[in-house]
């Protein structure tokens, strides 16, 4: 008996009836509530001044209200199958909340509205990029032609400063017995700027092999001096300078293991010309 | 009691017409603003109606039940994002005297025996069982609010309660 008067002196009744306990306290009190009718009473009597006191703080709804309320309980008696009045009220009576609603779907609008202008801007963005990327691709080659025409108008001067150049003299290397007939090579030669250019375009040899080379030899004095090697190939078309060399009697051309030899092998020699 | 069960038109209006100031004094106190208010106790009637075959009479009195369910329906509005964004400048749940004012203009001409209440209540009880019953506070909150131990808040709702029935019998 003396723990039952603890417990309800401890306050948690009260706060049961104010809906202020945890669902264990809760049960815990609804379990104790029905062993004892001690605590049955106290509950119910605390319930009756709460209700009491509510009653002393009520306020009246505004009239308005009241339609309103039954109407939308109507409404829901309409949904119900056990509604025993006549349903004829319920159609024209249904309380909606409009202003909820169109909040709601304006939402939704926004929301599809964001999603087409996501899908559209990255389609846009899609389509701009690829182009971006042939602009690039276009950008990158015209750059290359105009490198190769810049290298190519720099070749023409540099030739073209050749012919101009008073100091330098042409000679027509000609056809030993060993190379075909009408072989030929044109070099030029300044000795004054001890500069001597094969003009591979006009050249008329046969082609090497990939383990020879030509090479070509300035006669100094009966003495060959090595003026460096080249090729002969068919889409060849430029001058192409060799070694410098002051002075010199005669150039001849002779077939050497490829990367050329030290001293000319005298039985390869293909052409020769003297000043 | 049966023709609640039962769901007849007249019943709800029968409980409507005796429980609704009661409920409506509690939601307006939590909710100031009058327009939420009426939704609230609109609601508050759909689920009592709807939830109406989950209530026992020996675990309570029906008013017990009810309130219950207005004051949670009340905070859970006042909690809630929407609410809380129309009134911004409000601060609701910091401003229990601003709240009292406002309220106080409400319901006190509409009210009897009021003043024998407050007479008979002492301050400190009065403020701390409105707190609790009136605007949803649990006694933790309220022991917040007021800078007052658990302990003695819990003795105070108490006595408040024991004055009430006191003065009620």
């Amino acid at each position: 008996m003396e723990d039952l008067k603890a417990y309800i002196e401890s306050g948690i009744l009260e706060l049961y009836v104010l809906g202020d306990v945890t669902p264990e306290e809760k049960l815990q009190v609804e379990e104790m509530a029905l062993k004892h009718p001690a605590i049955k009473a106290e509950l119910d009597e605390i319930e009756q001044s709460m209700e009491m006191y509510a009653e002393n703080n009520a306020v009246e709804p505004p009239e308005h209200l009241r339609s309103r309320v039954l109407n939308s309980l109507l409404t829901n008696f309409g949904d119900d199958s056990t509604f025993k009045d006549k349903a004829t009220e319920t159609t024209s009576n249904i309380v909606t909340l409009p202003s909820r609603s169109s909040n709601s779907s304006f939402y939704q609008y926004a929301f599809a509205a964001c999603l087409a202008l996501l899908l559209a801007s990255t389609i846009a963005l899609v389509t701009l990029y690829n182009k971006l990327q042939r602009s690039n691709t276009q950008l990158a080659a015209l750059q290359n032609d105009k490198q190769q025409f810049a290298n190519r108008v720099n070749l023409m001067d540099e030739q073209l400063q050749v012919f101009r150049d008073a100091s330098f003299k042409f000679l027509k290397l000609q056809a030993t017995p060993k190379a075909p007939a009408g072989a030929s090579i044109t070099i030029a030669w300044s000795p004054a700027r001890k500069k001597v250019m094969i003009d591979l375009g006009a050249m008329k040899m046969p082609k090497n092999d990939k383990q020879h080379q030509y090479q070509l030899w300035a006669l100094v004095g009966n003495k060959p001096v090595d003026l460096g090697v080249f090729d002969a190939s068919s889409d060849s078309t430029a001058m192409k300078q060799m070694k410098s060399i002051a002075s010199a009697d005669a150039f001849a051309v002779t077939l050497e293991p490829r990367g050329g030899s030290i001293s000319p092998t005298m039985d390869e020699m293909m052409v020769i010309g003297k000043f | 009691m049966q023709s609640l069960r039962n769901r007849e038109k007249i019943a709800v209006e029968a409980l409507y017409d005796m429980y609704s100031s009661s409920l409506y004094g509690v939601i307006s106190r939590i909710v100031v603003d009058t327009a939420t208010a009426e939704d609230v106790l609109q609601e508050t009637f759909v689920k009592i109606w709807h939830s109406f075959s989950g209530y026992s009479a020996e675990k309570g009195r029906l008013f017990t039940w009810m309130i219950n369910i207005a004051r949670n329906l009340a905070i859970d509005k006042i909690r809630s994002k929407d609410f809380r964004n129309q009134n911004k400048n409000q601060e609701l749940e910091n401003n229990v005297t601003f709240i009292d004012e406002q309220t106080n203009t409400v319901y006190k001409p509409e009210l009897l025996g009021i003043k024998e209440l407050v007479a008979m209540l002492r301050p400190e009880q009065k403020s701390i069982l409105d707190l609790v019953y009136f605007k949803g506070y649990t006694h933790v909150e309220a022991a917040d609010e007021l800078g007052i131990p658990l302990g003695t808040i819990k003795t105070r709702l108490r006595m408040a309660i024991q004055q009430l029935r006191k003065h009620f019998n």
